[in-house]
């Protein structure tokens, strides 16, 4: 983002001018974000309302009203006094009554020379909050590795590492919809986290595997924890290292945390942290973390995942035949179910198969992931029931497409 | 219309502080002995000067004005901020409460109070300079607070507070009449005039300051004025006065002022002003003449451009009437001044300042 100076004095004449005067249209799209039931009793600040404050600031920057901005954004910095990049903006509107200020933290030199670090992240953080507000994802599209999320889960949660953004969406019976999305901080050092102490945030389709309370954490977490599935069986697979990777809140002294600060969790304010909580379901949301988002027509998906449904029901019509060579064609070499091999897996698909015998074979509440990066893996979740039975087992499966053929390498019940 | 019966109610207001002013000068001369007490560290004699005064005239401003500052002097700020804070309540239209509560609440480190107050005293004065550099003191003091939580700084090298202006009486616009002799209803030129007893002159560096009653001598009989439209000090114009050869010299005089105060030139500045010249209120010499400096030397750039001069001279007194625009960074207030000078030897020297509206 482009930081233009200007003239005008007593205008708040600085920052992205050209950019902020777009901002009401772009906010004409902003979804509208459901409350928290918890809202009702803790007065706690709502979820991303700081934040749409702040864009406000700059819009009213934008168009002149510096005498309104000022006032908004001493509002925000009096219910937010550790909002570092409210203060920012709001020492710019201060400053601006008394002289033009030229650049996003118009500071003194000596100030800035003393603050350097913190002055270039805050100025990063506002550059990726402004953007969220001004690109909108188009209205009907979805990350496109959400080829198919069954109505068991209710939620499901992309992150745009290069946004900074966490986008929460509603599995409604019209399909995934887009209700919120909120600032994250990630990695120090990025992403694609392969080791231990690496300082990145990992890249793949994780799920959120328990709630830390917050009592039961250090202040620096904030509202709490959620713990995140990584490595996963992708990564396990390539043997990445590391692990505690949580979506966390912040320190008291934070309300929120630079783009690049973390030691490989997902940071979010705690007002947004507490939506997400009270929001999603424990085990079952998945969380897919992508360098950058592809958003695709939520039509197109559907069609997109027809084939594999078909490689699928082959898998199942195998199995519901009884064959074991039919059925072993669909796992590959290096095959593994929680540290079993593929010879020790034929044999749990022996007596699978024969206990199965004569019984049809149902799949239910079936979601597949589509996770693509130098290979192209399906992360599948359904449950399987034998025909007639009222109980079956929740399964998980990783396929891999290998010339052309796609092939489980993990097969596992949750 | 509830909005007419507001208008009729600051109206009636207005004409009530416009009376309080005007009665006044009934009691110029109280005012000028507690000032006086103050001016001679006599805090204490001066507080019960003005309580004896208040028991009579309990709703008088200027008196509860004076009061305050007393107060402030004697180290009783809760006290002050109550006086300042019941005169901005009883009358809101008058700038100066305000201000001098800002003074306290900056004092107190409280800068969010001393904004909204010093923003007060701009509503009700727009042109009021002293509240405006005040409150660029304020913000800029604000803004680097904000700053040192953004940058999360400890900001302790930031924590000398700003040292705001304090008003020491109230003037008005009313009293700044009876100051200027011309526009005084025809007096006897022997007589030293309402002017002589108007006290309430103003105390605002740099747009104003006390000056005795003595100092204003009955100018009204000024037989010359000179009128030079749009005139700057850098090029008077030529002034079409027939008997008053100081009118161009005046001019020159106000020419230099405004230069050396636009150059930042502290020493030329204050050389501007004669040994009679009176600080505001009991400040003494020396501090007004420190605060002068560090007021100019604070600013980055200052401009002083002085506008529809008009000059009248009157032996060895003259009078300098103008409209002064005067910017400092981001700021810029317009408003009328009057200098008073007196000729010592080759030179013409400001012995009063008086700003008007």
């Amino acid at each position: 983002m482009v930081y233009r100076t200007c003239r005008a004095r007593g205008a708040a004449a600085w920052l992205l001018l050209s950019l902020v005067v777009h901002l009401p249209a772009a906010a004409g799209q902003t979804v509208v974000k459901p409350r928290a039931q918890a809202a009702a009793t803790e007065p706690a600040p709502a979820d991303g309302l700081a934040e749409a404050r702040l864009l406000q600031v700059y819009q009213l920057m934008g168009s002149g009203r510096s005498r309104e901005a000022l006032d908004l954004a001493e509002k925000i910095v009096r219910d937010h006094p550790n909002f570092q990049l409210a203060q920012l903006v709001y020492g710019d509107l201060l400053s601006t009554r008394m002289r033009p200020v030229k650049t996003l933290g118009d500071v003194s030199a000596a100030m800035a020379a003393a603050g350097a670090a913190p002055l270039g992240d805050l100025r990063e953080e506002s550059q990726k909050r402004f953007k969220a507000g001004l690109d909108r994802p188009r209205p009907g599209t979805i990350p496109s590795q959400f080829l198919e999320i069954s109505q068991k889960t209710r939620h499901a949660i992309a992150v745009d590492a290069s946004r900074s953004r966490l986008y929460l969406f509603e599995n409604r019976p019209t399909g995934l919809t887009l209700v919120a999305d909120y600032y994250t901080s990630v990695g120090k050092a990025g992403v694609s986290k392969t080791e231990q102490g690496d300082q990145r945030t990992p890249l793949g389709v994780y799920y959120i595997t328990s709630h830390l309370n917050s009592k039961s954490l250090k202040d620096f977490y904030g509202s709490g924890a959620l713990p995140l599935s990584y490595p996963n069986m992708l990564d396990a697979k390539r043997g990445k290292t590391g692990g505690g990777i949580w979506l966390h809140g912040t320190p008291p002294t934070h309300f929120s945390r630079a783009p690049l600060s973390t030691d490989g969790c997902l940071v979010m304010t705690n007002p947004d942290l507490d939506h997400i909580i009270h929001t999603v379901e424990i085990g079952s949301t998945p969380v897919v973390i992508a360098p950058q988002l592809r958003w695709v027509d939520a039509a197109s998906v559907k069609s997109e995942g027809k084939p594999f449904q078909d490689v699928l029901q082959a898998w199942r019509s195998a199995k519901e035949a009884g064959s074991l060579d039919r059925t072993l064609a669909f796992y590959t070499p290096d095959f593994n179910s929680y540290g079993k091999t593929l010879a020790q897996w034929t044999s749990v698909l022996k007596t699978e198969l024969s206990n199965g015998q004569g019984h049809g074979i149902e799949i239910k509440d079936l979601s597949f992931l589509r996770w693509t990066d130098s290979a192209d893996t399906m992360v599948v979740t359904f449950g399987e029931v034998l025909l007639g039975k009222r109980t079956g087992w929740t399964k998980r499966q990783y396929w891999t497409r290998q010339s052309g053929q796609w092939k489980i390498f993990f097969e596992g019940t949750l | 219309m509830k909005h007419a019966r507001s208008l009729v109610f600051s109206s009636l207001r207005l004409i009530a502080v416009v009376v309080g002013m005007a009665c006044m000068s009934a009691h110029a001369d109280d005012y000028s002995d507690v000032s006086q007490l103050v001016r001679a560290g006599k805090l204490p004699e001066a507080l019960s000067r003005a309580d004896q005064f208040l028991s009579n005239q309990p709703k008088d401003p200027q008196m509860r004005f004076i009061k305050g500052v007393i107060q402030r002097d004697s180290g009783k700020t809760a006290e002050a901020i109550a006086t300042f804070t019941k005169l901005t309540e009883d009358y809101p239209e008058l700038p100066e409460p305000y201000n001098n509560l800002a003074v306290m609440y900056a004092g107190q480190s409280q800068f969010d109070k001393a904004r909204a107050a010093l923003e007060m005293a701009i509503r009700t004065n727009p042109s009021y300079a002293t509240a405006h550099e005040n409150l660029g003191d304020i913000y800029a003091k604000l803004a680097s607070q904000a700053y040192n939580k953004a940058l999360q700084l400890d900001g302790s090298n930031q924590a000398v507070a700003p040292k705001l202006a304090l008003i020491r009486e109230i003037f008005s616009t009313n009293t700044a009449k009876t100051t200027h002799p011309v526009t005084t209803p025809a007096s006897p030129p022997t007589s030293t005039a309402p002017a002589t007893k108007a006290p309430a002159t103003v105390v605002t560096p740099p747009v104003a300051s006390v000056a005795p009653p003595k100092t204003t001598p009955a100018i009204a009989a000024a037989p010359v004025v000179t009128q030079s439209p749009a005139a700057t000090p850098s090029k008077p114009l030529p002034t079409a006065t027939v008997d008053s050869p100081g009118a161009k010299e005046v001019e020159a005089a106000v020419a230099k002022w405004a230069t050396a105060w636009s150059a930042r030139d502290v020493k030329a500045y204050l050389a501007s002003y004669g040994k009679d010249f009176n600080p505001p209120g009991s400040m003494s010499r020396k501090t007004w003449e420190e605060e002068r400096q560090v007021r100019i030397i604070g600013k980055s750039s200052i401009s002083v451009k002085v506008d529809k001069l008009s000059v009248t001279v009157d032996g060895s007194h003259a009078l300098a009437k103008f409209r002064q625009d005067y910017k400092a960074g981001g700021l810029a207030v317009s408003s009328h001044k009057i200098l008073d000078f007196s000729k010592v030897g080759e030179h013409w020297l400001i012995v009063k300042e008086t700003v008007g509206n």
